[in-house]
């Protein structure tokens, strides 16, 4: 006698078999994961990345698609390519409305968005500036404030028009600009990395961008994270927190490499736009937040603005933890300042700064 | 080509520039400039991407960059692309397993064609046919028979068809190009091309049933290897260079270092003979890239280097130099051996500078959707194709057959 098999259940023994060998090959391999290292030069820096894979041709093709990433949006937005799209925006978008690729509006909405929440501390259209200071060809000038006063009609976020509807970027000043990525193009890549790895089946990975910006995909192995420094720069050789890094983002601004020096004085590669001037006093800022994009554009924020203003633009923002060091000389009354950070990363800084004190 | 410092000083001039050159050029370099200047007619134009795969989606991100173009559809046999797809464009796109029924659709005026390379010939005829532009990847077609069909029906269509050729809108090489046309490096009679790289070449694949769809370069069925995957584009080159598509092909392959599985050898060498004894050499290999990707022009005169961000210029040293008659020094002699005349030349050469060094597959979408609007026909047409398939396709035979193989001439 033939037993009458219903459509669903059919359907679903079918579905287990499906199931059963799509795993086939994954439960038969069942090696287990070992660690693999790779870096690449991209964005004027060395990447690395480090992760678990179950052998090394699958590591080799991984690692090879997430540089070959890295690689696509340096091309994308890199200001050193004439060739990038940033680039010819940064051309065209003076002339007319310029149509751009979704990705890259989207990149330019949320540096327009950190812009606005930072009452432009944050800029991406600094470029002339850091080329009137000498950072573009490292060779370091202080410009005389005529010179200043010159580019200052040229500059600026709030000349930057986006229209989503026609995803057109319009230079409302009629001057072509110098979009530089420098502070969010990081971040920006790391985070299509990451969605790339993500997609492959990686659940264990460590990226990092020339070591100013991290994220970490899942865990080591059996670990509760990936660690991660952060080295207080008011006390050489020590260190002010260790964080075990899970699905998150790190970024870090901070003046102990790319400076120059003159008659004694340092000058630091990140800007305070609106006073068009390198910051003073600030040594280091480091900044967590899931997106590596927002962790990237808000470790220059929290360097340029005050402690107070930081933790005014923080409140509203529980998931960003937040940490900067100051000059203690300088005359900042807080050489440490944390926000929503967790630990007490302040603590060695204020018991040797007598006044300082930390939320 | 251009140092930081020229580029930055040439944004502010790169508008006027345009126009500058537009006027200032001739016959094709002016068309050229013409079809990539910026776009800002935003009439509609509807896309349809038949296999939105890793090129697929980067023509998507082009095309989405000039005024007006909004890709309506697409077809894949490997579902996960259309969401890839929908996040390249922001939107949702009606997706479809079958090509057919997207060119059915009405709401496609113009249609990608970026599968793998044996299904080009099929796709691209039948979307011909079905009255739509076509921009077609390259290599055009898998077959002589297939890629002369095309000719046929592209040139009895008013519909434009575009070759994925998209050096040929690349500002620096046109510019170098034509300073070699006009005789700036003598004759060239040699051009050799390195695609040089240190990778497997292969792609992650979820599923082992499905690596002959993900990792279809490697296998017979689809490819013609590395020839025509990085080939194509070096061989376009030379037959722009010279003017001309080669009379005969060798080549010869292995697999020396990748022994997986694949059919497609991991490493090739082919020699193209053109009219006048002149020759294109090229040369893959997929286990070291210290050379890149990059070609040289040798002419009488001096050298050209191009390669995908630049271009530049070295100048052979003067040989004959005519001298006054009247001019009766005496010779001193001496025993001096010389031996740096043999020497590579290691010093710095003379690069090109363009003011708008755009990204080439950005100016090629712009000006393949210029040449629909406007009814203008394309720089890199049918018969561009159709030289660069004529060499891909006959040095692949010479390279199977072990042998010299005739290329039969352009169409
Ligand atoms: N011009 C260039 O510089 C350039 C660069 C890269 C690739 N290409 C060309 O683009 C083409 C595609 O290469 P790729 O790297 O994107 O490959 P890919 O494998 O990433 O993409 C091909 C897509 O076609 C789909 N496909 C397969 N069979 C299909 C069918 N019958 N109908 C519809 N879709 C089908 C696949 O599923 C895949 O999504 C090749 O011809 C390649 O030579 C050109």
């Amino acid at each position: 006698m033939v037993l009458p098999i219903s459509n669903s259940v059919l359907s679903r023994v079918l579905a287990c078999l499906a199931v059963a060998l799509l795993l086939a090959p994954t439960l038969s391999a069942q090696a287990p994961l070992q660690r693999f290292h790779q870096s690449h030069p991209a964005m004027g820096t060395i990447w690395t990345i480090d992760l678990y894979a179950p052998d090394q041709p699958t590591a080799e093709q991984q690692l090879t698609a997430a540089f070959d990433e890295i690689d696509r949006i340096e091309d994308l937005l890199s200001n050193y390519k004439p060739t990038s799209e940033l680039s010819r925006i940064s051309r065209d978008a003076g002339q007319a409305p310029t149509v751009t690729d979704p990705e890259t509006f989207a990149f330019l909405q949320r540096s327009l968005y950190w812009s606005r929440v930072s009452h432009g501390a944050f800029d991406i259209s600094v470029g002339p500036l850091l080329r009137a200071w000498g950072f573009i060809f490292h060779q370091g000038h202080v410009p005389a404030q005529a010179e200043l006063d010159a580019l200052q009609p040229t500059i600026g976020w709030q000349h930057i028009q986006l229209d989503p509807a026609a995803r057109t970027v319009f230079f409302t000043h009629h001057h072509a600009m110098e979009l530089d990525p420098g502070s969010i193009g990081k971040g920006f890549a790391v985070d299509s990395v990451v969605a790339l790895l993500r997609a492959q089946g990686v659940t264990s990975a460590f990226i990092s961008a020339g070591g100013s910006t991290f994220y970490a995909i899942g865990t080591i192995p059996g670990k509760s994270g990936w660690p991660a420094e952060v080295p207080d720069p008011l006390h050489h050789g020590q260190v002010a927190a260790t964080l075990q890094l899970r699905d998150t983002s790190m970024s870090t601004g901070a003046c102990t490499q790319k400076f120059f020096l003159y008659q004694g004085h340092r000058y630091c590669h990140i800007f305070d736009p609106i006073a068009m001037r390198p910051v003073e006093g600030v040594l280091q800022s480091t900044v967590i937040d899931p997106s590596a994009t927002d962790s990237d554009a808000l470790s220059t924020i929290v360097f340029v603005l005050p402690a107070a203003a930081t933790r005014r633009l923080l409140h509203t923002m529980p998931q960003v933890q937040s940490l900067v060091f100051r000059q203690p000389t300088a005359g900042a009354s807080e050489p440490c300042s944390a926000v929503n950070w967790s630990g007490n990363p302040c603590a060695s800084s204020a018991l040797e700064t007598p006044g300082a004190h930390t939320p | 080509m251009m140092d930081r410092r020229s580029f930055m000083h040439g944004l502010s001039a790169a508008a006027i520039a345009i126009s500058a050159n537009a006027q200032s050029l001739t016959g094709a370099d002016a068309e050229a400039a013409r079809q990539i200047a910026p776009s800002h007619d935003a009439t509609p134009l509807r896309l349809g991407i038949i296999g939105p795969g890793s090129r697929g989606k980067e023509l998507a991100r082009s095309f989405l960059r000039v005024p007006g173009v909004r890709i309506t559809a697409a077809a894949d046999v490997y579902a996960p692309r259309f969401a890839e797809l929908n996040q390249v464009c922001g939107y949702e796109v009606a997706s479809h397993a079958d090509y057919r029924a997207l060119l059915d659709r009405k709401d496609v005026d113009a249609v990608i064609v970026a599968t793998p390379l044996g299904l080009h010939g099929e796709q691209v005829l039948a979307a011909l046919q079905a009255e739509k532009h076509v921009y077609g990847e390259k290599t055009m077609a898998f077959t002589l028979d297939q890629s002369a069909k095309i000719v046929q029906a592209a040139t009895a269509t008013p519909r434009i068809f575009q070759v994925g050729h998209q050096y040929r809108y690349s500002p620096w090489i046109r510019a170098a190009l034509a300073r070699v046309h006009q005789g700036e490096i003598g004759d060239v009679t040699h051009i050799i091309g390195y695609w040089h790289r240190n990778n497997s070449w292969r792609r992650p694949v979820p599923q082992p049933s499905l690596e002959r769809l993900i990792n279809w370069r490697l296998y017979n069925q689809w490819s013609l290897g590395l020839l025509a995957e990085l080939g194509s584009h070096h061989m376009d080159i030379a037959n722009w260079t010279f003017g001309a598509t080669p009379t005969a092909a060798l080549a010869s392959g292995s697999i020396c270092t990748y022994h997986d599985g694949r059919e497609t050898d991991d490493n090739v060498q082919a020699v193209l003979s053109y009219p006048g004894g002149k020759r294109f050499i090229f040369s893959s290999v997929t286990d070291n890239s210290q050379l890149g990707d990059q070609l040289w022009l040798y002419g009488t005169k001096g050298s050209l280097n191009l390669t995908l961000q630049d271009a530049t210029f070295y100048y052979e040293p003067r040989q004959v130099t005519r001298v006054d008659p009247n001019h009766n020094g005496a010779a001193v002699t001496s025993a001096s051996y010389q031996a740096s005349g043999e020497m590579p030349y290691r010093g710095p050469g003379h690069s090109v500078e363009v003011t708008t060094a755009e990204d080439p597959t950005t100016a090629a979408t712009r000006a393949f959707i210029y040449c629909c609007r406007t009814g203008t026909h394309p720089i890199a047409d049918v018969h561009v194709g159709y030289g660069s398939a004529l060499c891909v396709i006959q040095s692949n035979q010479a390279r199977l057959d072990r042998r010299e193989v005739a290329v039969p001439p352009a169409l």
